[in-house]
């Protein structure tokens, strides 16, 4: 069928698009113009047309998700179901995550956290995530088989070798480690690591751990960047862990998770611990300016109660005499394990406010939002929801003053947000949610709208309140077909998994068929992820590997 | 392939119309059991969703002596895989865990990861059965019982009691683990017990690294539970009367439900083992159960139907109690057509061809 989406403003940044124009697609592709009689026009009269949005760190699936459903079950309320899908008024299930990004325009989400010790579990789960396309990354940096091999120093091949293992067997889009040696530390009675400092019984470090890894995931080609969780999240100081691992890459790719919580610069070097923090956004922005390797995702804070999820046990067992409410759940995993601890932000509260306008502005002093990609870090931060009101913040500085006068005063003392008077525009939004976490993704085709693209498309109403403008798109296409209309969901369909196309090489397989059999009592097959478990069938779609 | 319909032999095809037709017709229906694999544990979610009725695990005792106290303040948790490989000191409280394969495992093993790697392993009972055939030391429970003996300990480790008691020196040993785990079956132990047990490990990590490794009930629920969290953001217990999934499990308990005369159709799902409930004869009941199992006969239940049995018979993704986590395990011989989600998926259709017919 050959559509039209005629007459909205088009804004793709990567073809330099800002125009009232017309967009067109056929089976489930963007097209050249055609002369052809279309089958379906779609009027985006007054309208803002954009590819469809990518979340590129959302914790939407895994055990961890699970558990923060189980310790605060009050997070989410559950709405009478509409028609059409029992379970998308179900807070927090699977099925409202679906509809709520699609809600919003997002047709791509990213569950950042796998552990391959529960990848069925956590596949299993995405896969129940309607309407979008959906994928993982592989945790890898505190499991013994990796940390083995690199104290004993048996080079890069056999490390590139089992991460290629793990993430084939696990069906990952990309590789994260988490605050790499620090759950083994946590395990051995460390309550803190930096980049540097010894990871007990191992005689390793995060950097020596971070370097392995960027450089299987650099051999093995995956388009996605290593995604790196830093040491020392949350605290004062935690700038000094962000620029020493910025500089660790050496000038490889390297994605770092959810800045704004490592944005925090010490105000008190005499009393670092207790002196409180101020913002370090310009000094995280200047180091990022000098390393174009690198890009980040923001971890923007929203007001209200949230829980924290997190594969980092060491931060998150420091993080429980924060619980609120006091309530808390550490696991140790057979790597990471995770730790869910509920968190209220303060919006009278000095450091929720603070955290609030530093995340603002991390966005409002980057160069190039394409390399500052907008996240809440699901819901660590707060709720993916709550993009809309973020984008408002962004574009409206007159919206952005009224909001800071509402807070604590400290916004102007310890950040610099409110000199700033910059707004974003639709461009730059289209970066920040589009075409940037697209790129950053190695998804050649979203994130953009030129011909050949997939026909992922969100059209908004040009409405100057842009909260309600981006919360309830106009129009959303997934793959050409009609998924949203005036934000509610019209049709149900499954997306797919996107997985790397990876090969393992076969004495690693041997290999890691031997340490596990030792180690569980179970081998490859007990780790992997057969098409057959899932019920429906097409679950995944393959991602290439960089030639 | 077998299936009956009250009492008599018949084939598929007309047992699924015969559920239809009873859940059709009935007003508050339950789906209990759930001890199966995950995609017939969904397709049940579903079909509960679309008749309305409310969902009760066989696991669900035990799950909710962990569910409330995991609600109420958290937990410290770690596996079979770590304990075995990093403890070097294990305390089995109560008498159920002895049964587990586990405990012989830890008996007969060391610690060969992290700090305690090397070091002797030391295995402690509270309240256990003084098993002869497994070197332990064993400190009796309290006659109130082992929710209160653990209370006790947990004073001693706090310094709220002190002397030279048994559970003093119990005390000791626990905070001079580098890596301990504590063993218990949440349902012997009971929720309150659970609670201060959790306690008393968050207690303990102040000092040293502590852990409780709590043993899987038989029955899936720690799968279910996961796929039940996902599917309508709650515990299993839940009800659909209202079309929203509402969590409640002191209301959605279906022995109580039936007790109390509340629900007047029932749809038990078992394709593994799980004990028969007492009321499933008692009122107009479906039973999808595993082939060749004591329930796969036609006066089980008004409506029974056999189905394949996950690693036997059909693959499907259930709970590894060794790895702690879901895994697939495939038919280890031939796989029958019948599946207990293929079932449901059946019945849900005719039940929506009804509907349809019936606007």
């Amino acid at each position: 069928m050959l559509i039209r989406i005629q007459g909205g403003r088009v804004v793709d940044p990567t073809a330099g698009r800002d125009a009232v124009g017309d967009v067109w697609v056929e089976s489930g592709r963007i097209v050249a113009a055609s002369e052809r009689t279309p089958d379906r026009t779609i009027d985006a009269t007054g309208c803002v047309v954009m590819a469809g949005g990518v979340e590129v760190h959302s914790h939407i699936a895994g055990g961890n998700v699970v558990m923060s459903r189980l310790l605060l079950p009050e997070l989410y309320t559950s709405e009478a179901a509409p028609e059409g899908h029992p379970f998308a008024h179900a807070g927090g299930s699977a099925a409202w995550i679906g509809a709520n990004y699609a809600r919003m325009g997002y047709t791509v989400a990213v569950e950042p956290a796998m552990p391959p010790a529960n990848a069925l579990a956590t596949q299993l789960e995405l896969a129940d995530i309607p309407l979008l396309d959906r994928g993982a990354l592989t945790v890898m940096g505190n499991d013994d088989q990796l940390l083995q091999l690199l104290r004993q120093r048996e080079g890069k091949a056999a490390v590139r070798d089992l991460v290629a293992l793990s993430v084939a067997t696990s069906r990952g889009l990309g590789v994260k480690c988490i605050n790499a040696g620090g759950a083994s530390a946590f395990k051995d009675g460390m309550l803190k690591l930096s980049l540097d400092e010894e990871i007990p019984v191992y005689g390793l470090s995060t950097r020596k751990i971070m370097t392995a890894l960027l450089d299987a995931v650099e051999e093995i080609g995956v388009p996605h960047p290593l995604h790196v969780h830093c040491n020392n999240l949350g605290i004062p100081g935690a700038d000094e862990s962000f620029v020493d691992t910025l500089e660790a890459a050496e000038g490889r790719r390297i994605h770092f998770a959810h800045a704004q919580f490592y944005a925090y610069g010490v105000t008190d070097p005499e009393n670092p611990a207790t002196g409180g923090f101020r913002s370090a956004a310009e000094r995280i922005t200047e180091a990022m300016e000098k390393h174009p390797n690198a890009t980040f995702d923001v971890g923007q804070v929203a007001f209200g109660q949230t829980v924290t999820i997190s594969l980092d046990i060491l931060r998150q067992f420091a993080g429980r005499k924060g619980a609120n409410p006091k309530k808390w759940i550490v696991t140790a995993g057979d790597a990471e394990g995770g730790g869910v601890v509920p968190f209220l932000y303060k919006p009278r509260g000095a450091v929720s406010s603070l955290q609030w306008a530093i995340g603002l502005e991390l966005m409002l002093l980057s160069k190039e939002p394409e390399r500052t990609i907008l996240t809440t870090d699901h819901p660590n931060g707060g709720p993916f929801t709550d993009y809309p009101h973020i984008i408002h913040l962004l574009m409206d500085k007159e919206k952005r003053d009224r909001e800071i006068a509402g807070l604590h005063k400290v916004i102007g003392e310890r950040s610099g947000l409110c000199a700033i008077e910059r707004e974003y525009t639709f461009s730059e939004i289209a970066q920040l949610t589009r075409s940037g976490p697209a790129k950053l993704l190695g998804l050649t085709d979203r994130g953009h709208l030129r011909e050949g693209a997939r026909a992922d498309v969100a059209i908004y109403r040009d409405d100057r309140d842009r909260t309600a403008m981006f919360a309830r798109a106009k129009l959303v296409l997934k793959d050409g077909v009609t998924i949203v209309e005036d934000g509610e969901v019209v049709a149900w369909r499954s997306g797919h998994t996107l997985e790397l196309n990876v090969e393992s090489d076969k004495a690693m397989v041997a290999r890691s068929e031997t340490y596990l059999q030792d180690r569980y009592g179970a081998g490859l097959e007990s780790f992997s992820v057969p098409d057959e478990a899932f019920p429906k069938a097409d679950v995944f779609e393959e991602v290439a590997c960089l030639s | 392939m077998a299936a009956w319909v009250k009492g008599g032999a018949t084939d598929a095809d007309a047992a699924v119309e015969a559920a239809a037709t009873l859940l059709a017709s009935a007003r508050t229906p339950i789906v209990a059991g759930l001890c199966a694999e995950l995609s017939a544990v969904r397709a049940a979610y579903h079909l509960a969703d679309l008749i309305g009725a409310s969902v009760d695990p066989v696991a669900g005792p035990a799950l909710y002596a962990e569910l409330g106290p995991l609600s109420r303040t958290g937990a410290m948790l770690t596996t079979p895989a770590e304990t075995l490989g990093r403890a070097d000191a294990v305390l089995i409280v109560g008498n159920a865990p002895w049964e587990r394969a586990i405990v012989q495992e830890i008996a007969e093993s060391v610690p060969t990861r992290g700090r305690a790697a090397g070091a002797e392993r030391t295995l402690l009972s509270l309240g256990g059965t003084r098993n002869g055939a497994t070197r332990h030391v064993a400190y009796p429970a309290e006659a109130d019982g082992l929710a209160v003996s653990v209370a006790h300990l947990r004073a001693y480790l706090k310094g709220h009691l002190s002397g030279e008691t048994a559970y003093g020196d119990l005390a000791k040993r626990l905070s001079s683990a580098q890596y301990g785990v504590v063993l218990y079956d949440p349902e012997e132990l009971g929720e309150l017990g659970v609670e201060m047990l959790q306690g008393m490990v968050k207690d303990l990590n102040e000092v040293t690294r502590f852990f409780a490794l709590s043993v899987s009930d038989p029955y899936q629920g720690r799968a279910l539970l996961q796929l039940s969290a996902w599917t309508t953001g709650q515990a299993p217990r839940v009800g659909f009367g209202r079309h929203v999934p509402e969590h409640d499990p002191w209301r959605f308990d279906s022995a109580r439900q039936i007790a109390a005369g509340e629900a007047d159709a029932a749809l038990w799902l078992a394709s593994l083992p799980a004990p028969r409930p007492d009321w499933l004869g008692t009122l107009p009941s479906i039973a999808i159960v595993g082939e060749g199992s004591p329930e796969a006969t036609g006066d089980a239940a008004e409506i029974v139907i056999a189905v394949g049995v996950p690693g036997e018979s059909a693959g499907g993704s259930v709970w590894n109690d060794r790895r702690a986590t879901i895994t697939y395990a495939p038919a280890s011989g031939q796989a029958t057509a019948l599946t207990a989600a293929g079932v449901l998926a059946a019945i849900q259709d005719r039940l929506v061809q009804k509907k349809g017919a019936s606007c």
